[in-house]
């Protein structure tokens, strides 16, 4: 995929792009105020090197920092007219002002915007009037920037198309599950929707929908495939992804944040944005970036298991992402119980290119679940 | 070494030193024995407001951040870490908390304190780190403690109104927490109390500091790293007014009389980061061998200043859950680049400093990432040379003492290169 081109013919249409930070940005807010948010992670493949980043961030920062960090400095940033982020990590929170210090060095600016989301439970702490306040001080500030105004008709529009997106990710990972379509080709798909429009996405989607059950141009799982869910915050880089299909692993579960974690969940009401993020924040599906979410998360991966008959559970490690780490370790033993063997892999910046020991690691996995 | 000469080096403990080792087995004794005797255990993160349980007549708190400083100050880091890893937990995660995980799934076997009373109720705080967050509630899946996560929104800039009112909303929510599982009623009398000690306990810790600012210095970073300790463990009492008066006096005394850690006094640096506790004794020997001392450190100078500054922000005696909420972002891992900055700044001009180590840690990227940037603004606008080295906090098995003493002693020289070009 060309990103890059991608793009370009993007901006080339007119409109202008809020680069959001990871992991669940209010995208219905931004794209109701004629915004094209563009979430900042997937960036593997399009950055080639991270030489900007490294002369800001130390070794240890994760590859979503990395990689963000260097699309932002770089020429191809130059397309965004704008940052959003919010506290979804320890080193993505330090990383507004690092941006800051890297333009800087470069005559460049970009309008930063910021927000808190309360990450205590809503049993524990009323959390809702906190982002509320929230909210409407975004919606301000996206309108004394942009020259904007906010329309209550635009954002049940734009929850609409959201809902419709979310809504076909969700059929076309049901494909995946059926082995129907590769979970290579949905991850490319999923890939690309981030740097479209949501309605380019969605009408990719119902193309690629309409095709046969099982489309000709693409290489399908085998029906004996072992089910697996797969699980991190990124799904591996696209020869891993080969890898474990070739090793004969079908995906019949998804616990990605980039992906299912991401696309889940839509409120029902779209009325009122702020009544609608704290709905779309409080029972949004469970991730480990999302502090109050963690109760539910050990039903929700048992439920997920049960409802795939997954016989195996693929850990795809993002090195250095404390988050996923904490949980791993008692996941694999609560895995352990219900006699689901796990595979947990550790991908860091570089491991993209050392494919040859996941591919043995994966197939020594398969045959374990196949035997 | 003749006796006259050591107490010239400071190399002897001193009455403040020999009174904190006394605290510090009181403290967990103490911790201990009113667990045993059915007191309400709150385990807490480092800057969740302890004034708070004071309050309460039998609620006690503990400190693992606190606890595996400790462990990693004993030389028991390590294996702690190795048990946590044995149980699955990354390499890649912070020492504190494996060394915490490693002791508390062990029963508290190989603890300098023989770990720490299970919790009734945990009690975290983001606005530190979320790493936090996850680690206690590994306890809260493991154990089915309760587990409150006090969520404190990062400051870029000084605390807004908004923040503060939501912080408040949470104190009270977390005192309604405590009454509703102990069955204790929350004294207001004995709280303001206890946060009037530690208003008081840090107008002390800040004289101590100034102590820095005299050539040669009356204190070397290390005295002030474990001299914290009982800020965490003993918060909102009388006994740490008193302790830290001592340690003021005794240090302006040593001043007074000529005594000082590094009495050749070459290099005056300034420290960012959290201590390498496993390194203090040797780390400060071997400066002191090249007359150079660490005078400072962002780690320390943030207790009892407001986010963004140095000096001491007083309690007033005024609302003290408004005190407590105001000064909530106290220590350095919630402040945003530019107010770090503006704090250092403040403080490479007070205490007088000719260069910084910038501690890149592992364990803490909130501490660190962002350090590269700072690095960078330090050399070019206030023209401080500085260098970045590597540790661990608490984990001794990513330290590699030659690397690090490599890089401190070309910071040395590039001082001395920059003092003979000064015009005179």
């Amino acid at each position: 995929m060309d990103l890059d081109n991608k793009m370009k013919s993007l901006k080339d249409k007119g409109g202008r792009f809020i680069g959001c930070f990871p992991l669940y940005p209010p995208l219905e807010l931004f794209h109701s105020m004629g915004l094209t948010p563009v979430v900042l992670w997937g960036l593997r493949d399009f950055v080639k090197t991270s030489a900007r980043a490294d002369r800001h961030l130390q070794s240890y920062a994760c590859s979503v920092a990395r990689h963000l960090v260097e699309f932002v400095l770089s020429d191809q940033g130059r397309i965004m007219d704008g940052l959003f982020m919010y506290n979804a990590c320890d080193t993505l929170r330090n990383l507004p002002e690092i941006l800051h210090c890297g333009l800087d060095e470069n005559g460049r600016s970009l309008p930063v915007f910021r927000m808190h989301i309360p990450m205590a439970p809503q049993e524990q702490t009323r959390t809702s009037g906190y982002l509320n306040a929230k909210i409407l001080s975004l919606i301000m500030e996206l309108e004394e920037t942009f020259g904007v105004l906010f329309s209550p008709e635009r954002f049940r529009h734009s929850v609409a198309l959201y809902r419709e997106m979310r809504s076909l990710c969700k059929e076309l990972e049901s494909r995946v599950a059926r082995g129907a379509i590769s979970y290579g080709r949905y991850s490319r798909i999923m890939q690309e929707g981030c740097f479209t429009t949501v309605e380019d996405h969605i009408e990719s989607m119902k193309d690629i929908l309409k095709e046969e059950p099982l489309c000709r141009n693409d290489s399908v799982v085998p029906s004996h495939a072992a089910p697996i869910i797969i699980s991190g915050i990124l799904p591996p880089p696209p020869k891993l992804i080969d890898a474990l299909e070739d090793a004969g692993l079908r995906v019949a579960g998804n616990d990605i944040a980039s992906q299912r974690r991401s696309y889940d969940y839509t409120p029902e009401t779209a009325d009122n944005p702020c009544i609608y993020y704290v709905d779309f924040y409080f029972n949004h599906f469970p991730c480990p970036t999302l502090l109050y979410s963690a109760n539910k998360r050990i039903a929700t991966i048992k439920n997920l298991v049960a409802r795939t008959g997954a016989r195996g559970f693929v850990f795809i490690g993002e090195k250095f992402c404390e988050d996923e780490y904490f949980e791993i370790p008692y996941l694999e033993r609560i895995l352990k119980e219900m006699s689901i063997p796990t595979l947990p892999l550790e991908i860091s910046i570089e491991d993209d290119k050392n494919s040859t020991a996941y591919a043995t690691r994966m197939e020594a996995f398969s045959e374990m679940l196949r035997s | 070494m003749p006796e006259e000469q050591k107490a010239k080096t400071g190399h002897t403990k001193t009455q403040a030193g020999k009174r904190l080792s006394k605290i510090m087995f009181n403290d967990y004794m103490r911790l201990h024995q009113k667990a045993k005797e059915g007191a309400f255990v709150v385990w807490i993160a480092i800057v969740v407001p302890a004034e708070l349980f004071s309050g309460f007549e039998n609620v006690v708190y503990a400190v693992p951040e606190s606890h595996a400083a400790m462990s990693a100050g004993k030389g028991v880091g390590p294996l702690q870490c190795e048990k946590a890893e044995g149980n699955g937990f990354s390499p890649d995660l912070c020492s504190y908390a494996r060394i915490d995980l490693g002791t508390a799934f062990d029963g508290g076997k190989d603890s300098p304190t023989f770990g720490l009373p299970k919790p009734h109720l945990l009690v975290s705080d983001n606005n530190n780190c979320s790493l936090l967050v996850k680690w206690f509630d590994v306890y809260h899946r493991e154990w089915g403690t309760p587990h409150f996560i006090l969520d404190v929104p990062f400051c870029y800039e000084q605390q807004k109104d908004r923040d503060f009112d939501y912080i408040l909303s949470q104190y009270r929510d977390l005192i309604a927490v405590i009454e509703r599982m102990s069955g204790q009623k929350f004294d207001a009398r004995r709280f303001r109390e206890a946060v009037c000690n530690s208003g008081e306990a840090l107008t002390q810790w800040k004289r101590f500091l100034k102590a820095a600012a005299h050539r040669p210095s009356g204190l070397t970073v290390f005295d002030s790293f474990v001299q914290m300790a009982p800020f965490l463990t003993s918060r909102g009492s009388r006994e740490l007014v008193d302790h830290y008066r001592l340690l003021a006096d005794e240090t302006e005394d040593n001043i007074a009389r000529g005594i000082f850690p590094v009495p050749n006094e070459k290099y005056r640096l300034l420290w960012d980061n959290i201590a390498p506790w496993h390194q203090l004794s040797k780390m400060s020997a071997r400066l002191a061998g090249l007359n150079a001392n660490i005078i400072a450190a962002s780690y320390t100078y943030c207790m009892g200043s407001l986010e963004g500054e140095f000096d001491l922000y007083a309690y007033d005696g005024g609302d003290p859950l408004g005190y407590l909420a105001r000064t909530q972002n106290f220590s350095v891992c919630p402040h945003g680049l530019e107010l770090r900055y503006r704090s250092m700044q403040r403080a490479i001009e007070e205490v007088g400093i000719d260069g910084v180590v910038f501690a890149s840690n592992r364990s803490c990227k909130v501490y660190s990432i962002m350090q590269m940037d700072i690095l960078k603004r330090v050399t070019r606008e206030l023209n401080i040379p500085a260098v970045m080295i590597d540790v661990d906090h608490a984990d001794v098995r990513k330290y590699t003492e030659e690397s690090v003493f490599g890089r401190i002693e070309a910071l040395l020289e590039l001082i001395d290169v920059r003092r003979n070009h000064a015009l005179p």
